[in-house]
């Protein structure tokens, strides 16, 4: 990480994240259960976030083939640009565990983090060029008021140069952080370093 | 709407609601990326299941779907929602409250708790906290079944979002 940015309450360091419910035990859990946590994350075993979504490893799985083909599949959007839509919508949720962890992907992807620094001042005015301006702005949008979304945004995006199959890998990018960021945000809180 | 034989692999929930007919270029778009199209299809079959095993009922799974989409708004999933609710024979007064958001007038207080905890997460879901799963479990929820609910709120959630694009998507006219 090149520097730190604290803005808002938001961080690019390294946060740990902390479970409020009871996480599954790895010693009583069953065969299916780890399988589960070993094809969700390399470090699903020790993460509080996964030995809670563990106790149901069925949705559990199908969220992380949603997650993982949305967030790595090859080709359409760029990753960058996948991590830059992420990091705006868990600002705009004040998800900030989200926020940091998506914008360290961001710059280790991009090897920048100037456009972080805005996205974490004002995500209204973020953007180191047009097409990430309309990006980000689609970002908002979407994450805030879905039900005004319409032809005129898609033709927006076309205009910054996105063709429809990367239009759709950001709306896929914006949606799954509606889901990913509800279960951070409700089933348990960030750990600041030295806490 | 897509059609499909007898015994064949249940339809694609949003390319049925959303009319998106195989052959189309935004089918196409869709599908070129099927491994997200399956899981979204997985966890809505996963979510909508008859049993859920120990958890939640397919009437209060229901609920939540209808009341998320509602809130969100996003009128075909409300549509759709409403129309399973109906099926499975819902009291027209407890329609009546919860599309007026008397959640406090329900009768059933483990329903109210719920519909409480789905309204914190869709519509202001920093706001939830310890003392929102506190709510749910004094209601009798086991530790499993509040992670399922919380999956299913964060889930549709996520399916309203992608119903919205989709929709905008197919009005330009994919190309």
């Amino acid at each position: 990480m090149s520097e730190t940015i604290r803005s808002n309450g938001f961080t690019n360091q390294v946060l740990g994240w902390k479970a409020w419910l009871p996480t599954l035990d790895l010693n009583t859990a069953s065969p299916e259960q780890i399988a589960v946590l070993e094809e969700s994350h390399p470090q699903a075993k020790t993460s509080d976030y996964y030995l809670t979504l563990g106790h149901h490893p069925d949705i559990l799985r199908q969220r992380s083939l949603a997650f993982n083909a949305i967030m790595y599949a090859p080709g359409g959007l760029s990753r960058a640009e996948r991590e830059l839509a992420s990091t705006v919508v868990s600002r705009i949720n004040q998800c900030v565990y989200c926020a940091s962890v998506h914008a360290q992907r961001f710059e280790q992807l991009a090897k920048r983090n100037d456009v972080i620094r805005e996205i974490f001042a004002d995500p209204a005015t973020a953007g180191t060029s047009e097409r990430e301006k309309a990006i980000v702005q689609f970002s908002i949008d979407l994450t805030l008021n879905p039900a005004e979304i319409d032809a005129g945004h898609i033709q927006t995006l076309r205009e910054h140069g996105l063709d429809d199959g990367q239009i759709l890998d950001l709306i896929h990018a914006i949606a799954i952080f509606a889901w990913a960021n509800r279960l951070m945000l409700n089933l348990g809180e960030p750990v600041f370093p030295g806490a | 709407m897509s059609s499909t034989t007898a015994n064949a692999v249940a339809p694609d929930v949003l390319d049925s609601l959303l009319d998106i007919q195989p052959g189309t270029a935004l089918h196409g778009v869709r599908h070129a990326r099927e491994k997200v199209a399956m899981a979204t299809q997985g966890s809505h079959d996963l979510f909508f299941a008859d049993d859920l095993g120990n958890n939640l009922s397919l009437t209060e799974r229901t609920w939540v779907a209808y009341f998320a989409a509602r809130l969100t708004p996003q009128e075909t999933l409300r549509a759709y929602y409403l129309a399973s609710l109906q099926s499975q024979g819902i009291a027209p007064h407890d329609l009546a409250l919860i599309d007026a958001g008397k959640l406090d007038e329900l009768d059933d207080a483990r329903l109210a708790a719920i519909l409480r905890f789905t309204r914190t997460l869709i519509e202001s879901p920093v706001h939830g906290d310890q003392a929102a799963l506190e709510a749910l479990q004094h209601q009798g929820l086991s530790t499993e079944e509040i992670v399922v609910l919380a999956q299913l709120i964060a889930f549709l959630s996520y399916q309203v979002r992608l119903a919205a694009g989709l929709s905008a998507l197919s009005a330009t006219g994919a190309v």
